[in-house]
């Protein structure tokens, strides 16, 4: 017989019901496995604590309709609601912090019409950007959202973190290539997004600009469930030049001048700096060995025509010969942009200070910073880590890499990568990683530049800042979160968004 | 390299007081799994997701190899329990497509010393569950038959015995016992005879020698995978003990299946003792295409694809040989699919799945039949015994006919098969 232990959710009477009507039972989840494992993200959290993040329950909704049901059903009891696609984002959003239903978009992964003439396509938010790519291969195109987690992040999840795509300077980020996207309103009603009113409409005056408004909210103001996208021509070539440099100072030279170069198919340039060729030397067996003498690399990519990518590749790389950059011959240059792009390689072990190896996650905190402050707020975070490994063992400096966000170097994805052992975070080390957070954070706007570029700032100890990042607009956030979420059911607890409904939040009924 | 051995943490033993509560059997099989579970659980970078069968046509992530693993750090926590557990784990063919796309298993394991291994980990707690009493009602009955028969009941009511294993080879004057035998699997043996019957015609046409086997049971792969253990290894005993006693040196496998149970399970069960050289049939058939013994030479007016069977492809690398076989065969048109596509493919008919899950495993294969429509062919070839009854029934539907490598090439080696290809 079998006895897999299905509890009683904690949700009021006639929740599971209603949803059972809706959705069908196969779809309504409530056994333990499937509520664990929705309350996973890549984002460390210590592990003696997941229960506090566990949902009720868990539906898979197959159609715009029963998702707008569900939210209905959740907003008629206060109950709260999760969405969660891909589950590969760095900021929680997909977390729940006060239980209730996760909304699981997965089954809403179809391809529904790709338009040859407009070069766009729809399709459901529940389809990850490899497996779409792999259908618009056949018509020789791409959608060329391209995050670290590109074979396993989903569209929609992509919309609710606004995400940012490494070859975002050639071919914009996803705010950028989805032109429009039907959205369920925490209120359970449907609506449409986009520039303007038009489907596939890449640029419109008319009205307010909603499409950004529903973008990067991490799930506190919707769920996306079907999204309209823009296409290219799938790039005939690409070129991924390694340059080595004796200083991290040289480096962050030389990366300006090529994103000041001005090459039209420059996709991005990324700058380690003298901690992350270290970590990598001492630990990442992906990493291409290289002459002690390196301490700092750059890497440039470009994608596109062949005819233009050559031209462009001879400019680039006569741009940091100027500027004292080495090449590291075409091996390098292939063999670590793949490993570091295609396979999205990190060695998930560090070191403890007597130089012990120890099982720890990969964690990166980020921000957008201009490339005139790079260098302080280098020094200033691997500070902040340096303290923080000196108190606790469980922590280790695995470098920073800087990213251009747009094609004219005008700010940096900048990201200090932690590798943090969570078998042994206790509750100590945990509050000191998210104070040593907050530090990072500040920082960043010290610098007057942004939280993140990339993983949104709702995790606990940043999130604390956004307000005085925000100034404002924080305000203008409370009024519009007020405003679509009357019952405050839409991933309550993140964004301190408690704040719009009073000083003591709504408690939903059922005590969850 | 003392160094480079990760440290045991000092919670090896999970929060206090839960040892108490756990089995002696749980306790050792999270000592074994946590830190491989862990592994998974730190990077949460699910590559594996979007290759794997069963979480491809079901969307739920609780399926999932990255679940499968993250469920053991939570039992090491306290948080589940084998009783928990015990029905997801159903949802798995034991493709290995996960193994091979883990970021783990692509760099890490280099430094680790080992690799991702979702199969191994799906089987150990499926066989946790069966010795804690927690049993899967399809499993179970599917194992108690074929302990009473000696054979995978794969005709359903139609008994499997003993005295029919042989059937297949009527009118084939084939000897028994020998050097060399030709183990046929359950399925082959009893369902889809054409297979075996092509295999022994083509060998024979080759000169090559070999007979059958003595008294054969199921090679007990399939108990193993099902968590079975000790029956899985009483039928190990027992074949090689009958390959002992009749000097069989050398075994001939059709069926993948098998042939990862003789390489992996049987050399794990007892170790240096066991000398027996396997052969995979299909890498056979390639080496004597090659050196010129066999020459395929009418034509077969078909327009193929191949299907790599997971077993073969993802488990044990063998991917190259079939193709070698059917680019011999004159009159084909092939339109191939990358095997690192292939990765993402499975008929659905591993791993027991089909036995607790036949309609996932309808889906699986109808998914993969797709594939092969886009491609505008009108035969998949496959492999695999086991693929081949859910592929075609799948094809059925989309006109496309299931074909195995071994009946093309005897036909295009102009031997007249016979026996039932199951249609």
């Amino acid at each position: 017989m079998t006895t897999s232990t299905v509890t009683t959710p904690r949700v009021p009477d006639g929740v599971l019901g209603a949803l059972v009507d809706v959705l069908g039972g196969e779809h309504v989840l409530t056994s333990r496995t499937a509520r664990f494992n929705r309350a996973r993200v890549p984002a460390p959290f210590p592990v003696h604590r997941w229960r506090e993040r566990v949902p009720d329950l868990v539906v898979l909704p197959g159609t715009a309709e029963e998702v707008a049901e569900v939210v209905r059903i959740a907003n008629a009891h206060g109950v709260p609601i999760v969405p969660r696609d891909g589950g590969t984002g760095l900021t929680d959003g997909a977390v729940p912090e006060r239980g209730g239903i996760v909304v699981d978009v997965k089954r809403m992964n179809e391809v529904k019409e790709i338009d040859l003439e407009n070069r766009t396509c729809t399709v459901g938010t529940g389809i990850s950007m490899l497996k779409l790519n792999e259908v618009l291969a056949g018509h020789g195109l791409i959608y060329p959202d391209n995050p670290a987690s590109y074979p396993c992040s989903l569209v929609g999840g992509r919309i609710g973190t606004s995400g940012w795509s490494l070859i975002g300077a050639r071919y914009g980020h996803t705010r950028d290539l989805v032109l429009s996207f039907e959205l369920v309103l925490p209120t359970g009603r449907v609506i449409r997004v986009g520039d303007g009113g038009g489907r596939k409409v890449s640029k419109s005056s008319s009205g307010y600009q909603l499409k950004h408004l529903f973008m990067g909210h991490q799930g506190t103001l919707g769920i996306a469930t079907e999204a309209t996208l823009k296409l290219y021509p799938k790039p005939e070539a690409e070129f991924s030049p390694f340059w080595a440099f004796a200083d991290f100072d040289s480096a962050h030279r030389c990366v300006q001048r090529l994103a000041h170069a001005g090459v039209a198919t420059f996709a991005g340039a990324v700058l380690f700096d003298e901690r992350k060729v270290e970590y990598l030397r001492r630990d990442d067996e992906a990493y291409i060995p290289q002459p002690a003498d390196v301490r700092a690399l750059v890497c440039a990519v470009a994608y596109g025509n062949e005819d233009e990518v050559r031209a462009g590749g001879t400019r680039l790389m006569r741009v940091a010969r100027a500027a004292g950059a080495r090449y590291l011959g075409d091996e390098i240059s292939q063999g670590d942009w793949a490993a570091r792009h295609d396979r999205y390689a990190t060695p998930l072990h560090g070191r403890t200070r007597s130089g012990q190896v120890a099982p720890m996650s990969w964690h990166c905190e980020d921000a957008a910073v201009n490339w005139t402050e790079l260098p302080a707020v280098r020094r200033e975070w691997h500070a902040i880590v340096d303290r923080l490994r000196g108190r606790f063992d469980v922590f280790d400096d695995w470098g920073m890499f800087f990213y251009t966000s747009a094609d004219t170097g005008v700010d940096y994805l900048t990201e200090i990568d932690v590798g943090i052992w969570e078998q042994e975070l206790d509750d100590e080390a945990w509050a000191a990683w998210v104070a040593a957070k907050r530090d990072i954070a500040a920082v960043a706007l010290r610098h007057g530049g942004s939280i993140s570029a990339c993983h949104g700032a709702c995790r606990e100890g940043e999130v604390d800042l956004v307000p005085l990042e925000l100034g404002g607009g924080y305000d203008v956030m409370l009024d519009i979160k007020r405003a679509l979420d009357p019952r405050g059911v839409m991933n309550p607890g993140k964004y301190g968004l408690d704040r719009a409904y009073g000083p003591s939040p709504a408690e939903p009924e059922g005590g969850v | 390299m003392t160094d480079s051995e990760p440290c045991s943490p000092a919670g090896a033993g999970g929060p206090a007081g839960d040892g108490d509560r756990r089995s002696p059997a749980t306790a050792e099989f999270l000592a074994d799994w946590r830190n491989a579970a862990y592994n998974c659980f730190s990077s949460g970078h699910k590559f594996c997701r979007e290759v794997c069968p069963v979480m491809q046509v079901t969307r739920n992530e609780s399926w999932s190899p990255t679940a499968f693993h993250a469920n053991v750090v939570a039992m090491e926590q306290g948080e589940l329990t084998v009783e928990d557990v015990a029905e997801d784990y159903v949802n798995c063919t034991g493709c290995g497509a996960c193994e091979l796309r883990c970021p783990n298993t692509l760099f890490t394991g280099d430094f680790y010393r080992f690799r991702t291994r979702t199969v191994d980990l799906v089987k150990r707690v499926r066989a946790l569950a069966v010795e804690s009493g927690v049993h899967q009602p399809g499993h179970r009955r599917w194992n108690e038959l074929t302990e009473q028969r000696a054979h995978e009941p794969v005709l359903g009511d139609v008994p499997v015995s003993q005295e029919h294993v042989r059937d297949w080879a009527h009118g084939l004057g084939l000897p028994v016992g020998g050097e060399t035998i030709l183990f046929v699997d359950c399925e082959a043996a009893f369902h889809r005879t054409s297979v075996p019957r092509a295999v022994a015609q083509i060998l024979r046409l080759a000169g090559v020698e070999f007979g059958l086997m003595g008294e054969q049971w199921c090679c007990g792969g399939p108990a193993a995978e099902m968590g079975y253990r000790d029956q899985a290894r009483r039928f190990a005993e027992h074949n090689l003990a009958d390959w002992r006693a009749g000097g069989v040196r050398r075994v001939l496998v059709l069926d993948p299946h098998d042939y990862v149970t003789f390489t992996e399970d049987y050399p794990a069960y007892f170790g240096d003792a066991y000398d027996v050289e396997i052969v995979l049939v299909v890498e056979l058939l390639a080496k004597l295409i090659e050196d010129g013994t066999l020459t395929p030479t009418v034509p077969v007016p078909r327009t193929i694809t191949y299907h790599d069977p997971c077993r073969l492809n993802k488990r044990k690398g063998v991917w190259q040989e079939p193709r070698r076989v059917l680019r011999a065969i004159p009159g084909l048109t092939f339109h191939d699919e990358d095997r690192v596509t292939q990765w993402s493919y499975c008929s659905g008919a591993g791993g027991g799945l089909p036995v607790e899950r036949p309609e996932l495993t309808a889906r699986i294969s109808g998914s993969r039949m797709d594939r092969a429509a886009a491609l505008e062919v009108d035969t998949l070839v496959s492999a695999c015994p086991w693929s081949e009854r859910p592929l075609a029934e799948a094809g059925r539907a989309r006109s496309i006919d299931v074909v195995d490598i071994h009946e093309l090439l005897a036909e295009s080696l102009g031997i007249e098969v016979g026996g039932s290809t199951g249609r």
